[in-house]
């Protein structure tokens, strides 16, 4: 937790114009040509120029500059007004950039790297969860920041697998306050991504979200990216927001094939039809990432890492698999399969199976969750 | 002027034996009732004039006072109404009280004179000694099986006095057919097309006696297995059928249509049902629960993520006791409660949480709909097995799978193995038992260790993955649990770290 937070003038009129509830767009015309503090004088004695309607008047009274400013200090979080020194360099030049952004953690690290957004869905199969792991291992280990939206599922795979590498920064960016109350795992995921990177979020501390702002907060992660990762999504989903605004900004989008029978590969699919750049490793999204930063000045490339042998621990010893089990890495395969599948497909009793199954898994040859397996290796 | 007719009265699902006594002497015409009476045995004066009326028989206008002794026992139901009659027409003279030594009665009268069935049959006559006992015909069948030849049914009160005096002989008593004990059960396995994991579990809960947890999607063929389990347990043995049958009996509830129960009842509760209807219990008399009802047999718990949080933990108890404490302010009894749960559920609120990546709820809702399980009542389940709905080659005449009573030959074969380790069946072995009747393997040793040391497992886990690889060891026909064994058994309960971690799949 950022140990005092002291606002500026400027930083706490920007949080409490940010409180009163408009929208993105209408944030941004409160401060053309008046500073924090004049837009809230403005709005409060009912002349400003965005507001005609006076409908944000009532609500700029004196003390709720002071109640922002409070929830601010107590949750740590930092705020930061588009136009200002502290603004992050990266966002402000987006033409829909947050008029007033708010942060826990260090923002810093957003400069002078490449940065990748992983995106996805939130009820993603293994294989998802898998690729979005090793995409997120393998972009922290070239000094990629990796972005997303700190939902669970993909951008938590991803995250957390970043997050495991050493000085590797993480960015998150929420469709919530800060402060939001959240399951625990989402809490610790945030606070995980905060201690290891940055969180950001245009919401207030203690001010309600809205289910339009995950939508509108994805244009901040397409924003922030040199290239988007699209590791898995259903036909329709946020991801697909993140998409738009990437096109939109000219940045790069990739994605990750998937089986054509899984639904939640069904839009990642339809992004290659329709002409996304196809990424099978973090190879292909550092190649993507190099051409999208060649040129730009004050970004390091990334760098190559040295050839990853496969996953950690897949060459153990194995114990000599029995003729079941041979019969049983048939029947698997990469897509999840339920035991009933496999013991139909193989044709073996169910304990012939089990016992298969936990010797494939044991030798590296098989994965399993919940009630899932699928094959591992070539 | 005295008479005293032996009855009984209902305390649970036991009888309680009740003496009627009659008074009757000169003074105001009235007639009171004392020694605990509930209100229908309050009422039963209305019932009893009417019906002696009816039967062309006295009501003597003199004061009559009857008494139920044992005073301290509260009595209820109408079942008193017969012998409260039957004193009264020998208190007055009207029936020479030689006709009714050693007989005792029970039967609610109707105003018409008829004898009708009450709830409790069979406990009550239990309870009743004597040579002779007295049941409307149309509980007689019931009673047969408890008293034998003591029985002797009435179907109104004109006959009933006609055979006490001696003038008729006693009617026949209507015996049921259907006594034997090869009654096919309604459903039968072959019905049900692929699912051979789930119906390998169902020959595992069968066998061994173990809980069986089923989730999966909708249309998955959950509530089409679970209704197969009774079929496939071994028949009541004789003790068993006795019990099963004084549950229903004082539950009101009728078993296999008057006959002699011969197979495993199978109890499946709506989801709606509150907790006195579950475990039992009741403000007028204490009535027997689902859970007893389903004593032997099985419990089937359809969308048992709907049912209260307060039902479910009820459940807690006689799970692991395999009976349930009713205590209330009107009287505490025992009811048994032993049976196999058997429970399905969908894996989320939008039923297709099992197949990975189909699944659009999100998190907070996931885990909201699996916080309602708690992990004690999780742990119970000895089985857990995801089930999906099955290929279309198998629905249009895939190989069928064994009949139910191919299964269940299986399962009685298994059952006599676990007889010969001193229980009934392998759910029910302690912990010690288990350590000294049975052996592990090596393997089978190292993998449960493997299990144990990544956190995969804990201790009560590692009891019942040893149990149900016991039984899956008694069924393969093997001396000695294997790892093969071991890893069938732990992976029949993997759909449990679905419900454990609420995860997204």
């Amino acid at each position: 937790v950022n140990a005092s937070i002291t606002l500026s003038e400027d930083e706490r009129y920007g949080a409490a114009l940010a409180s009163l509830g408009a929208g993105p767009g209408t944030l941004r015309k409160f401060l053309t040509d008046y500073s924090a503090a004049e837009a809230w004088d403005a709005i409060a004695l009912g002349c400003h120029r965005a507001d005609p309607e006076r409908r944000y008047r009532a609500k700029a009274v004196p003390h709720a500059v002071d109640l922002v400013a409070a929830a601010c200090a107590r949750s740590g979080v930092a705020v930061m007004v588009l136009g200002d020194l502290g603004y992050p360099p990266s966002l402000a030049e987006d033409r829909e950039a947050p008029a007033v952004l708010f942060s826990t953690g260090d923002v810093s690290v957003l400069e002078g790297r490449p940065r990748v957004a992983v995106v996805g869905t939130r009820s993603a199969t293994p294989y998802g969860l898998g690729v979005a792991a090793e995409l997120g291992r393998g972009l922290a280990g070239a000094g990629v920041v990796v972005v997303s939206g700190a939902a669970l599922g993909v951008d938590a795979a991803a995250q957390v697998a970043a997050l495991g590498v050493e000085g590797a920064p993480v960015v998150g960016v929420l469709g919530t306050a800060l402060d939001a109350p959240a399951t625990r795992r989402h809490m610790a995921l945030r606070d995980a991504i905060r201690c290891g990177g940055a969180v950001l979020s245009e919401i207030p501390p203690g001010a309600h979200s809205a289910r339009w702002w995950f939508a509108v907060r994805n244009r901040v992660i397409a924003a922030l990216a040199h290239v988007v990762v699209v590791v898995e999504c259903h036909h329709r989903g946020g991801s697909l927001h993140t998409v738009a605004a990437a096109l939109a900004r000219g940045v790069t989008v990739t994605a990750v094939p998937g089986s054509v029978r899984s639904p939640a590969s069904a839009g990642t699919n339809r992004l290659l039809v329709e002409g996304a750049v196809p990424v099978r490793d973090v190879d292909d999204v550092l190649t993507a990432v190099e051409l999208a930063v060649a040129g730009r000045p004050g970004i390091t490339p990334p760098g190559r890492p040295r050839q990853s042998s496969g996953q950690p621990g897949r060459e153990r010893a194995v114990r000599s698999p029995g003729p079941g089990a041979t019969r049983v890495r048939h029947a698997l395969d990469h897509d999840p399969a339920s035991l009933e599948t496999i013991v139909r497909r193989s044709g073996l009793p169910v304990g012939e199976v089990s016992l298969a199954l936990e010797q494939l898994t044991e030798a590296g040859l098989a994965g399993g969750a919940q009630g899932w397996w699928w094959r591992l290796g070539r | 002027m005295l008479a005293s007719i032996p009855s009984a009265t209902l305390h649970g699902v036991d009888g309680r034996s009740v003496s009627v006594e009659v008074h009757v002497s000169a003074g105001l015409p009235g007639f009171t009732v004392v020694g605990l009476p509930d209100a229908a045995v309050r009422e039963s004066r209305d019932r009893v004039r009417a019906a002696l009326l009816s039967s062309q028989l006295s009501w003597p206008s003199r004061r009559v006072t009857v008494n139920l002794a044992p005073s301290g026992v509260r009595k209820t139901g109408a079942g008193l109404d017969l012998p409260i009659a039957i004193g009264l027409l020998v208190a007055a003279d009207v029936l020479p009280s030689a006709c009714v030594d050693g007989t005792g009665f029970v039967g609610e009268l109707g105003l018409d004179g008829s004898v009708r069935p009450v709830p409790g049959i069979a406990s009550l006559v239990a309870a009743i000694t004597g040579d002779r006992v007295v049941v409307p015909a149309g509980a007689a069948s019931e009673a047969v099986f408890v008293a034998g030849e003591r029985v002797r049914p009435a179907s109104t009160v004109a006959e009933l006095v006609a055979a006490l005096r001696g003038l008729s002989p006693w009617p026949a008593i209507a015996r049921s057919a259907d006594t034997s004990p090869t009654c096919a059960p309604v459903h039968d396995l072959l019905d049900v097309r692929g699912q051979l994991v789930a119906r390998r579990s169902l020959e595992i809960a069968a066998a061994g006696g173990h809980h069986l947890l089923l989730v999966g999607a909708p249309g998955s063929g959950k509530t089409m297995l679970a209704t197969r389990l009774a079929g496939i347990l071994p028949a009541l043995t004789r003790d068993e059928a006795l019990e099963v049958l004084r549950i229903h009996s004082a539950a009101g509830v009728a078993v296999s249509g008057g006959a002699f129960p011969s197979r495993p009842p199978l109890r499946a509760p709506h989801h709606g049902a509150t907790e006195v209807a579950i475990v039992g219990g009741g403000t007028s008399w204490l009535r027997p629960g689902e859970i007893s009802l389903a004593h032997a047999g099985v419990l089937f718990l359809d969308e048992l993520g709907e049912f209260p949080a307060t039902v479910l933990d009820a459940l807690r108890q006689p799970l692991e006791e395999h009976l349930i404490r009713v205590r209330r302010a009107r009287g505490a009894v025992d009811f048994p409660a032993r049976f196999i749960l058997v429970a399905a559920m969908n894996p989320c609120p939008c039923g297709e949480g099992g197949l990975p990546g189909a699944c659009r709820c999100n998190d907070a809702i996931r885990q909201r709909y699996l916080r309602r399980l708690s992990a004690p009542l999780l742990d119970r389940f000895d089985l857990a097995i995801t089930m999906s709905r099955p290929d279309v080659e198998d629905l249009l005449g895939g190989p069928p799978g064994d009949s139910s009573a191919t299964v269940a030959a299986r399962v009685t074969g298994a059952r006599e193995l676990a007889h010969a380790r001193g229980v009934r069946c392998n759910a029910e072995l302690a912990v010690d038992q288990l350590e000294d009747r049975t052996t592990l393997s090596p393997e089978a040793a190292a993998l449960l260790e493997r299990r144990l040391r990544s956190g995969a497992l804990s201790a009560r886990g590692l009891h019942r993955v040893r149990r149900v690889a016991l039984t899956i060891a008694d069924l393969d026909g093997v001396p000695r649990v294997d790892e093969r064994q071991v890893a069938e058994a732990l992976q029949l309960r993997a759909a449990r770290s679905v419900l454990v971690s609420g995860g997204t799949p």
